[in-house]
C-alpha cells in the first residue's frame, strides 16, 4: 500500500497546481484563453467600436486616439488602420479615421451585441455590475448575427443598455445622443442620469460606489473646479470633476428632489400598512416585472405580516395574497409617508366610502432609459 | 359521430398548423377551451371537476408547469379543455408565463376560461382584464366561494360579469357546485348564444395614448380587419417579439379573438412590405416612450381590479372563527417554533418512510426474489432453455428489475403521499420561507429547500421539482445539487452498512443508536455539501447574486388524504418507479454478463476488479464497490447484491451466493458482515462506503430527468461529475488521514 503521508503530499501538490491552472480570471487557463481569444477579429471590432463612438459623441477619431482606446503602439494602430481601409470598413485622411458605409453597420452591430450583453447580464445573472463591461468585452466577438438577434429576442428587445446607452437596432437604428454632462449644471438644477461611462473601470467603479443609476433622480447644490456637489436618495454626494464626467445627465426643471431618502418598504414595521409611491428606478429587468405583476404598483396598500427568522424575508399582504420578499427588493419599492399620501387622479379611491388612502398620482416621466 | 360545427374552411388549415406547433392533436373536439388563471386559485379542481379527470392539485403556486389536456361533453358538443400554467400576468417572461401566453395567442382557443380566486379578486382581475384585452371569448369562472364565505367575502356576481361584460359563474370546484352552469356558460359563449361585450382598459399615460395613436393608421391601412389593432399597437410598443414574429409571417389575424377571416395563408409579396413598415414605425416609436411604459401599463389595469373588486365584493360579513390562517403562520414561521416544528415534521416524514417500508419491502422481496425467481428459473429449465439465455433473463435482467421494484417501491408509495400531504396543506411554502435566510447566503433559492426534501425521497422527483424555481440560475443550482440530498435508494446502504461496521464498535445496548446517529449524521453531511456547492458554483460556474426572489405563501387548505394517495401514486411513485425499472433492465443484464463471459482464466467483472483495486484501495475502499458503483448507475438500490455477488465471485468462496452474476441478499446483517470481513473490509471501508454512497454521481434515471429538464449535456455532465469529484477527494482525504493517525 502506497504511504498515507506520501498520497496526501501528492494530492497537496496536485491540488495546488490545479488551482494555479483553473483559478477563475488569474489561472493560466484563463490568460491562455485570454490570449487566445485577442484575434485579429478582436482587434477589427474594437477598433471599429472606437472609432464609431467617437463619430457619436462627435469627438475627431484619429489614430492617436485609436492607439490609446485600444493599448496598443501607434505602429500597431497605423497597421490596423490600413488593413481596415483594405476591408472597406474605414477610410483614412492624414490621422483622421471615419468609418465607410459597410464599415459603420458592421461597428453597429458588435456595438448592439455589447449593450445586449450587458443588458443580458444585469438582468439575467447577478454578475457584478462592475464585471458586465469586461465580460461584454469578450462575449461581442464571440457572437454571430443569428446568435445576437435570439438574445435581443430573449431579453424582450431592450432599448437601453443598463448603463443608460441605447442599443442599436437590427436595422442599425441609433437615436441621437442627449444630455449634458453633470458638471455642466448650475446649482439648483434638478436632473435624471441618462448615461454612466463604463470606462475606464476605476472611474465607474467610483460612480458605483456612489450608488449611481441611470434614471436617478438628483438636485446640484454646489459645483467648483474641485468637483460637483449633489444631492440623490436624499444623501449629498461630491464627485471629483474626472468622475463626474462620466456622468450625463437630462435636465428636468419641475423635478423636485426630496432632501431626505425615500421611505421603503423594508422600513415598514411588521403590522403597519404602506402605501407605494413606485419602484425605484435602479429596479430594472427581470426584478421590476416581478414586483409589477405581484401587484407592487403605485398605490398598492402592502403590510408586513411575517418576519423570518433572520429578519429576512418578509411575507408582505399585498392586494390579498401573503407574499415573501427579501430586503433587497423590499428596498426598491418606495412608500409614500403617510402624511404626504396624495389623493390624485386614482380611479381606485373615488367611489370609496370609509377614507381609503388614495393613491399617488402616476409619474410621468420624459424620455428616459428603461 | 359528431360533425364539427365550427371549422371556418378558411383558416381551418391554419389553425391546424398552428395547433399542431403547440404540440396539440387537433382532434376530435368542436370547441377548444384554455384554462387560464392565477396559480393557486383551484384552477387544476375546476380542470379536474370539468373533466372528470384526475390531474394531481398541489396547494402550490406553479404547479402546472407542463399542459394537460382533457375533455368534456355538452349537448352533442365535444368540449376540449388545456389546462394552462398558473400565471400572475401575460407580461413577463417565465417559461410559465410564455406557456400561457402563446397558448392564448396562438391555440386561438374557442373560449378562454378565466379561474379567479373569490377570496383575493382584485389580485386576480388583473390576470382576467389582461386576457379581456386579447380576446372576446371569456367566460370568468369565481372559484373558491366557500373559502371566501369562511373569510367573510361575498361577491356579486352579476355585478362583476356586468362590469367585465363577459358571462361570471361562481363556483365551488371541490365539491362540483356550479360546474354544471359554467359548462352551460362555456357551451353559450361557443356558440354565440350569448354574446360578450368585454371591458377594455381606455386610458394609458398620455404619451402611450400619443404612439398607440400614430400607430393605429399604419396597422389598419397594412393589416385590415384585425380585431384587436389597439392590443396588437400596445404589444409592439412593448416589443412583444412573439407579436412581431407575427405581424412578419403574416398570421397576426390568427392572433387573440380571431372574429375575423385570417390573413391569406400565402400572402401576396407587396403586403410582406408594408408589414415591415409597420414593425419599423412602432420601432421607432419605441424611442419616444419612457421607461416607466410597464409600470404605467400594470398599473392601469390594478387599478380597474381594484376598482371592480370594490364594486363587486361585499366584504366584512361574520367571519367564521378566529384568523386561523394567522394563527398557524405565526407559529410555523417564528423563530422559536418554526424551525423545531419543521425538523420534527421532516423526521417524522423520514421515520415512516423508513419504518414503514420495511415489511413492505421484505414481503415484496419474499415474493419476487425467492419465490418467483426459482419458480421462473424452474419454468426455463423446464423448457430446456440454454443456461444462458435462462441466465441472462432471469438471473440478470428478471432479479434486478425485482430488486429495484421490492427496495424502491415501498418507501415511495410512503415518503410522497407524505410529502404530497404537506404540500397539498400549504406547509411546504413555510419551509422555504424559513430557510430563505440560509439558502440566499450561499446564493441560491429559498425553495431550493423543497427540492433538496424532495431529493430525500428522490433526486429525479427532487429535480423535476426545481422547476417552482422561476429564476434560470438558482434553478440550476437546485438542479446540479440535489444529489447531495441522500435518496431512498441509498438509506438500505447506509443503515445496512452503519449498522454493521459503526454499530460494531458501539457497545451493544448502544449499537442501535450509534448507527442511527451515523446515518442521519450522513444525510446532515449532504445538506452542508449541497449549501457549500451551491456557495462555490455561485461563485464559479454559476456566478452571480441571488435574482428577483418572491415566493407566495398560499393560504392553509384541509388535504383530501384519499384523493391525494391516489395521485400522488399515479403522478410520482409509478413514474419514478417506471424509469427506474427501464434503467435497471439493462443494467442486471450487464451484471449476468460480466459475471459469465470469461476472458482467459477469469471473467470481465474479476478482471475490473483486480485492474481498479488499488484505485479503490486509495480511496478506502475496493475493487469491487467501485464495480458495483460502476454497474448500479442506473439504480443504487441494487449496490449491496452486487457487492456480495461480487464478493463472493472475486474470493471463490464455494457454498456462499447463488452463483456467478446472481446477486442475493443475505437474512441478517452480521452474517453479511462475516462475508464482507472475508471479503477484506474494515472500518474504514464501512465509513468510505457510507460517504461515497452519499458522495457520487447521480443514478441514470436522475441524469436522464437532468437532461430532459435543463436540455443541456453540459450541465447534465456537471452535475454528475461534481458530486464524483466531491465523493473521490472526501474519500481519498478521509481515508488517508486514517491510515496515517491510525498508523496502520
Amino acid at each position: 500500500m502506497i504511504d498515507p503521508g506520501f498520497a496526501l503530499l501528492v494530492f497537496a501538490v496536485v491540488a495546488l497546481c490545479a488551482a494555479a491552472l483553473l483559478w477563475p480570471g488569474k489561472g493560466l487557463l484563463g490568460r491562455a484563453l485570454g490570449a487566445v481569444r485577442m484575434t485579429e477579429r478582436v482587434r477589427i471590432e474594437d477598433a471599429l467600436k472606437h472609432i464609431f463612438n467617437c463619430e457619436y459623441l462627435a469627438l475627431p477619431s484619429t489614430l492617436e486616439s485609436l492607439a490609446g482606446g485600444l493599448r496598443m503602439r501607434r505602429s500597431g494602430a497605423g497597421r490596423l488602420v490600413a488593413r481596415l481601409c483594405e476591408l472597406g470598413l474605414a477610410e483614412a485622411r492624414g490621422s483622421a479615421v471615419s468609418l465607410t458605409g459597410p464599415g459603420r453597420s458592421y461597428a453597429l452591430r458588435v456595438v448592439r451585441t455589447h449593450r445586449l450583453w450587458e443588458r443580458y447580464l444585469a438582468d439575467r445573472t447577478g454578475v457584478a455590475q462592475a464585471d458586465w463591461h469586461a465580460e461584454a468585452e469578450v462575449r461581442e466577438h464571440l457572437m454571430s448575427e443569428a446568435d445576437t438577434e435570439a438574445l435581443a429576442a430573449r431579453l424582450g428587445h431592450p432599448r437601453f443598455d443598463p448603463h443608460g446607452d441605447p442599443i442599436p437596432t437590427a436595422r442599425g437604428d441609433v437615436p441621437p445622443r442627449t444630455g449634458v454632462p453633470l458638471a455642466q449644471l448650475r446649482p439648483g438644477a434638478a436632473a435624471r442620469i441618462v448615461h454612466l461611462e463604463d470606462e475606464p473601470r476605476e472611474i465607474y467603479e467610483e460612480l458605483l460606489a456612489e450608488g449611481l443609476s441611470p434614471r436617478m433622480e438628483l438636485r446640484v447644490t454646489h459645483v467648483s473646479p474641485v468637483g460637483v456637489r449633489f444631492l440623490a436618495q436624499g444623501r449629498e454626494r461630491v464627485l471629483a470633476p474626472i468622475v463626474a464626467a462620466g456622468v450625463t445627465v437630462e435636465p428636468a426643471e419641475d423635478m423636485v428632489v426630496p432632501d431626505t431618502p425615500p421611505r421603503t418598504l423594508a422600513d415598514v414595521k411588521l403590522g403597519e400598512t404602506g402605501v407605494v409611491d413606485r419602484i425605484a428606478p435602479a429596479c430594472q429587468g427581470p426584478a421590476q416585472r416581478r414586483l409589477l405583476d405581484l401587484g407592487v404598483v403605485p398605490g398598492t396598500r402592502v403590510r408586513p405580516v411575517l418576519r423570518g427568522a433572520g429578519g429576512d424575508p418578509t411575507a408582505y399582504e399585498i392586494r390579498g395574497a401573503t407574499i415573501a420578499l427579501r430586503r433587497e427588493q423590499a428596498s426598491w419599492v418606495e412608500i409614500a409617508g403617510a402624511a404626504t399620501a396624495r389623493r390624485g387622479d386614482g380611479e381606485a379611491a373615488a367611489s370609496e366610502p370609509g377614507g381609503e388612502v388614495a393613491a399617488p398620482p402616476l409619474r410621468n416621466a420624459g424620455a428616459l432609459p428603461e | 359521430m359528431i360533425a364539427p360545427v365550427r371549422e371556418r374552411p378558411e383558416c381551418g388549415a391554419h389553425r391546424r398548423r398552428r395547433l399542431v406547433q403547440l404540440g396539440l392533436n387537433p382532434g376530435r373536439w368542436d370547441y377548444l377551451v384554455a384554462l387560464a388563471g392565477n396559480p393557486n386559485t383551484g384552477k387544476s379542481t375546476v380542470f379536474n371537476a370539468l373533466t372528470g379527470l384526475r390531474q394531481h392539485t398541489g396547494n402550490w403556486p406553479g404547479k402546472t408547469v407542463t399542459r394537460s389536456e382533457g375533455a368534456f361533453l355538452r349537448g352533442d358538443h365535444r368540449v376540449k379543455v388545456v389546462d394552462l400554467p398558473g400565471t400572475y400576468s401575460l407580461q413577463a417572461g417565465s417559461a410559465d408565463e410564455e406557456v400561457a401566453r402563446d397558448f392564448l395567442l396562438f391555440g386561438r382557443p374557442d373560449i378562454t376560461l378565466v379561474v379567479v380566486d373569490a377570496t383575493r379578486l382584485e389580485r386576480n382581475l388583473n390576470l382576467a382584464l389582461q386576457i379581456l384585452e386579447i380576446s372576446d371569448r371569456v367566460v370568468v369562472c369565481l372559484n373558491l366561494m366557500d373559502e371566501a364565505r369562511r373569510h367573510g367575502i361575498a361577491v356579486d356576481e352579476k355585478r362583476l360579469a356586468r362590469e367585465l361584460g363577459v358571462p361570471v359563474v361562481a363556483t365551488i370546484a371541490r365539491s362540483g357546485e356550479g360546474i354544471d352552469r359554467l359548462m352551460q356558460a362555456v357551451h353559450d359563449v361557443a356558440t354565440g348564444e350569448v354574446e360578450t361585450s368585454p371591458f377594455r382598459l381606455a386610458t394609458h399615460l398620455p404619451e402611450v395614448e400619443r404612439a398607440v395613436t400614430a400607430l393605429l393608421p399604419t396597422i389598419e391601412e397594412e393589416l385590415p380587419g384585425l380585431p384587436n389593432a389597439r392590443w396588437v399597437a400596445l404589444r409592439l410598443l412593448n416589443a412583444d417579439e412573439r407579436v412581431e414574429k407575427a405581424i412578419r409571417a403574416g398570421d397576426i389575424g390568427e392572433v387573440g379573438g380571431g372574429r375575423v377571416a385570417a390573413a391569406d395563408p400565402s400572402p401576396p409579396p407587396g403586403a410582406a412590405a408594408g408589414r415591415e413598415s409597420v414593425l419599423a414605425k412602432a420601432s421607432g416609436l419605441r424611442w419616444k416612450l419612457s421607461g416607466d411604459f410597464q409600470e404605467s401599463l400594470m398599473t392601469g389595469f390594478y387599478r380597474a381590479s381594484e376598482r371592480i373588486a370594490r364594486a363587486a365584493e361585499v366584504r366584512g360579513l361574520r367571519k367564521a372563527g378566529f384568523d386561523l390562517d394567522r394563527a398557524l403562520d405565526q407559529a410555523l414561521t417564528s423563530r422559536w417554533t418554526g424551525f423545531p416544528v419543521m425538523l420534527l415534521v421532516l423526521t417524522v416524514v423520514f421515520w415512516l418512510t423508513i419504518a414503514g417500508a420495511n415489511v413492505p419491502s421484505s414481503m415484496l422481496a419474499t415474493l419476487l426474489v425467492d419465490q418467483v425467481h426459482p419458480w421462473l428459473s424452474a419454468a426455463g429449465a423446464a423448457l430446456s432453455m440454454p443456461w444462458w439465455l435462462s441466465g441472462f433473463l432471469f438471473d440478470g435482467v428478471y432479479l434486478a428489475t425485482a430488486w429495484v421494484v421490492s427496495v424502491m417501491l415501498p418507501p415511495m408509495a410512503i415518503f410522497f403521499p407524505l410529502f404530497t400531504l404537506l404540500e397539498d396543506f400549504g406547509y411546504l411554502p413555510r419551509v422555504a420561507f424559513n430557510l430563505d435566510g440560509l439558502f440566499r447566503r450561499v446564493g441560491a433559492h429559498g425553495k431550493q429547500a423543497l427540492t433538496m426534501s424532495m431529493g430525500f425521497g428522490c433526486n429525479a422527483a427532487g429535480v423535476v421539482a426545481a422547476r417552482i424555481i422561476d429564476s434560470p440560475r438558482e434553478r440550476l443550482l437546485a438542479i446540479v445539487t440535489n444529489n447531495f440530498s441522500l435518496c431512498n435508494g441509498r438509506w438500505p446502504t447506509q443503515i445496512l452498512i452503519a449498522t454493521i461496521f459503526i454499530g460494531a464498535v458501539a457497545p451493544a445496548h448502544l449499537a442501535g443508536l450509534v448507527s442511527a446517529t451515523a446515518v442521519v449524521g450522513v444525510a446532515v453531511l449532504g445538506v452542508v455539501f449541497m449549501l457549500a456547492t451551491s456557495w462555490l458554483l455561485s461563485r464559479t460556474l454559476l456566478r452571480g447574486e441571488a435574482s428577483a426572489f418572491s415566493l407566495e405563501l398560499p393560504p392553509y387548505r384541509p388535504p383530501r388524504v384519499l384523493r391525494t394517495l391516489y395521485t400522488s401514486l399515479i403522478d410520482r411513485t409509478l413514474i419514478v418507479l417506471w424509469r427506474a425499472v427501464v434503467f435497471a433492465m439493462p443494467a442486471g443484464a450487464v451484471i449476468w454478463l460480466i459475471s459469465n463471459v470469461a476472458v482467459g482464466d477469469a471473467s470481465l467483472a474479476e478482471h475490473f476488479v483486480r485492474w481498479s483495486n488499488p484505485l479503490g484501495v486509495l480511496l478506502g475502499l475496493n475493487g469491487v464497490i467501485l464495480l458495483a458503483y460502476l454497474v448500479a448507475i442506473p439504480a443504487n438500490e441494487i449496490v449491496i447484491p452486487t457487492i456480495l455477488m461480487l464478493t463472493v465471485l472475486t474470493l471463490g468462496i464455494a457454498g456462499a451466493g447463488e452463483g456467478a452474476g446472481v446477486m442475493f441478499e443475505l437474512s441478517s446483517p452480521a452474517d453479511v458482515g462475516v462475508l464482507l470481513a472475508a471479503g477484506g473490509w474494515t472500518l474504514l471501508t464501512g465509513v468510505c462506503l457510507m460517504l461515497f454512497s452519499l458522495l457520487h454521481n447521480p443514478c441514470s434515471t436522475t441524469l436522464y430527468t437532468i437532461y430532459k429538464e435543463t436540455g443541456s449535456v453540459k450541465w447534465t455532465t456537471v452535475s454528475a461529475l461534481v458530486p464524483l469529484g466531491v465523493g473521490f477527494v472526501v474519500c481519498f482525504l478521509v481515508a488517508q488521514t486514517w491510515r496515517l493517525v491510525a498508523g496502520v
